[in-house]
């Protein structure tokens, strides 16, 4: 059982302060451009902390950056080849991350681990405390209650804050949210049977409130069971414009590329970022050979792994219904596209 | 294996201790780690492949060549494909290189024991093979008889002459080569290899054939070994994909739901049609 504590509104700056002594405080920002997105307070008062606004990215590039170095090289033709990683771990705290974006991160946490650890996602993992924000009122786009990754989440969290006017439910999952309230305890008061019943309420009104209606578990039937007819594909692919936009975007997608970066003709670092398997080139061999027909095929694994390979072998798809490659893509090849398709509708 | 903080993506360095020109685009590497512990902890089987690190040029997946029967060198033959490859070539004997590995399933050298092996390679797909043969050799008792078929483009492109000129003098293996054209004094078959199919008579319930080389070329000889009459369980190959990190995280050698780098790259051609490879079968 989750324990419940309630946080008055006028306490929460105090309590960012506070932990901003022992971790860099990352949260969604409006810059001046009026765009909402995830990055690092260096003062509360002279950010603007923006919870009602969808981030339109995820926290995915504070755990996988865009690039990052894997470590430096120093060749020496006869002598040595020798390999410096130097770990970067900051400390840091993620407020505000919605349940979709949290649901990437669990997913993440397999995807990272399970054939082999990557030391480089979980040297800034292990330094993560999440303080999750469950979402009262979804966004357009959004379809998380079809992906069951939100719009409240049971477990992931450290902690999970409910919005209830004045005042914020607290919810501790994971130890590290436990010990939070823990140290700072004088910022949080006993739960009140009102306070648990308007969390329920705003719970109910949330499911409700979703304007996407996507058929997901529906689609993941239909993958199970029949391959999709070719002109699908076809159809989509051709839209495709190869920008990445989806992918980069997408808070589960982690195909990568692994590249070396000369600085000397004997030295360089070796570079990893991020890819997606809709470009042309994700596949194509040496000589120039491709497996896959790029043009008439290049948004199928991006669909398939999320919501058929994902399903067999997670029993879940990777999907979290954040709803980011709806807004984002301008051939109109996003997730719904494609799931209103596999179910047979336009 | 310690050391490295067992960072997955760190490599080993190693030095070439010798380079043999097998034709005017395949060397082959001999090579040792810089790290006298780490050679004698090494361990691989047929069929695995390594991550080679060239300085500036960044990775690529290549084939063990050696076999794990004899120990001492590890070898790599490597075609002149593009940058990193054609970086590799222009190495010297004493020159460092890096490695991390080795990786993949192999070839399953268990259940291949006591049955007759057919190798049927094209080019420098005779690499992972030459690995598999030269193990069986040393292992006879434990394999039935060996026959290679090896396809090369012209006389000048028939690489490993050395091993094949050994293995012609083993009495349990039986070498065929051909040429795609003819050249001056060439005495062997002419066509593709799958002409020198014809030119055999396995005993299908007792043989399993091990086939690699350009994808066109599989095709053709697991289409044509499948109509000969060998089971699909008993046809077994090694496939080749863009591969970045090789442990299964990056996802470029990804094949429907499988991912190359760790599932394969040996499958059998049961495998292959249960992932319904459209290229390939
Ligand atoms: C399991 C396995 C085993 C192998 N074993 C051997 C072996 O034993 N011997 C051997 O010679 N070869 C082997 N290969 C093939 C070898 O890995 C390639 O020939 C090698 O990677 C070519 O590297 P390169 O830099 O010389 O080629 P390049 O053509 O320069 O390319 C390097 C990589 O970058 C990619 N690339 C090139 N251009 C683009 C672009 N425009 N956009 C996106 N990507 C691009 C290619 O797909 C290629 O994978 C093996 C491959 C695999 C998967
Ligand atoms: S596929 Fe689209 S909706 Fe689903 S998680 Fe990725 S960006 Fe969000």
């Amino acid at each position: 059982m989750n324990d419940h504590y309630i946080l008055k509104k006028d306490h929460l700056n105090s309590l960012l302060r506070r932990l901003m002594k022992e971790y860099r405080l990352v949260a969604p920002t409006k810059n001046p451009h009026g765009d909402t997105l995830f990055s690092i307070i260096d003062s509360i008062e002279q950010a603007h902390i923006d919870l009602a606004s969808q981030p339109q990215g995820s926290i995915k590039p504070f755990l996988f950056p865009q690039q990052e170095v894997l470590f430096d090289y120093e060749h020496s033709a006869t002598i040595d080849y020798h390999f410096e990683h130097t770990p970067d771990s900051i400390p840091t705290a993620f407020f505000g991350v919605r349940s979709c974006d949290l649901s990437a991160v669990l997913y993440m946490d397999v995807i990272f681990s399970q054939k082999k650890r990557d030391p480089y996602y979980f040297e800034k993992r292990n330094e993560a405390i999440i303080i999750s924000l469950a979402c009262n009122e979804p966004f357009a786009n959004c379809f998380c209650n079809a992906t069951k990754t939100g719009p409240f989440l049971e477990y992931g969290f450290d902690l999970q804050l409910t919005d209830l006017n004045d005042r914020f439910m607290v919810e501790t999952g994971r130890a590290k949210g436990c010990e939070i309230v823990k140290r700072f305890q004088h910022f949080f008061e006993p739960v009140e049977e009102r306070d648990s019943k308007a969390q329920y309420q705003a719970f109910l009104e949330a499911r409700s409130h979703f304007k996407q209606q996507v058929h997901v578990e529906q689609a993941i039937k239909r993958l199970a069971r029949e391959p999709i007819p070719e002109e699908i594909w076809e159809s989509l692919s051709l839209r495709c414009q190869d920008c990445g936009g989806c992918a980069y975007l997408c808070p589960t997608c982690t195909c990568f590329t692994i590249t070396d970066l000369a600085t000397s003709a004997s030295s360089g670092r070796r570079i990893r970022s991020w890819d997606a398997c809709t470009f042309s080139g994700f596949t194509r061999m040496a000589g120039g050979h491709n497996p896959i027909n790029s043009r008439t095929h290049s948004i199928k694994q991006r669909f398939l792994h999320k919501l058929k390979y994902d399903v067999q072998e997670h029993g879940r798809p990777s999907c979290v219904g954040c709803g980011r490659c709806v807004g984002i893509c301008f051939g109109g090849v996003d997730i719904i596209r494609f799931i209103n398709k596999a179910c047979g509708q336009n | 294996m310690k050391g490295n903080n067992e960072n997955i993506y760190l490599p080993y360095p190693a030095r070439i201790v010798r380079i043999v020109e097998e034709n005017n685009q395949i060397k082959t590497f001999s090579l040792t780690f810089t790290d006298p512990l780490r050679n004698e902890s090494f361990e691989y089987s047929p069929g695995q492949f390594m991550m080679v690190s060239i300085p500036n040029y960044g990775e690529a997946p290549i084939s063990i060549a050696s076999s794990p029967s004899r120990p001492g060198s590890l070898e790599v033959s490597v075609r002149k494909a593009g940058a990193l490859t054609t970086a590799m070539h222009a190495m010297n004997e004493g020159e460092i290189l890096a490695l991390r590995g080795p990786y993949g399933k192999p070839f399953p050298m268990k259940s291949l024991e006591g049955r007759d092996l057919l190798f049927v390679a094209g080019g420098i797909g005779l690499a992972p093979l030459r690995s598999v043969i030269n193990f069986c050799l040393d292992k006879k008792k434990d394999f039935g008889s060996i026959t290679l078929l090896y396809g090369s483009r012209s006389p000048e492109d028939v690489a490993f002459q050395s091993d094949i000129k050994c293995w012609q003098e083993e009495e349990s293996m039986e070498c065929l080569l051909t040429v795609d054209t003819t050249g001056p004094g060439w005495l062997g078959n002419i066509g593709v290899v799958t002409t020198l199919l014809g030119r055999i008579t396995p005993n299908f319930a007792r043989t399993s054939a091990l086939v690699c080389g350009p994808s066109l070329m599989i095709r053709f000889v697991l289409a044509e070994l499948s109509r000969m009459g060998f089971s699909d369980e008993n046809i077994i190959t090694t496939l080749e994909r863009h591969m970045k990190c090789g442990v299964g995280i990056c996802r470029h050698c990804y094949m429907d739901n499988t991912l190359v780098c760790v599932d394969g790259p040996v499958f059998s051609l049961a495998q292959l049609r249960i992932m319904q490879d459209t290229e390939l079968c």
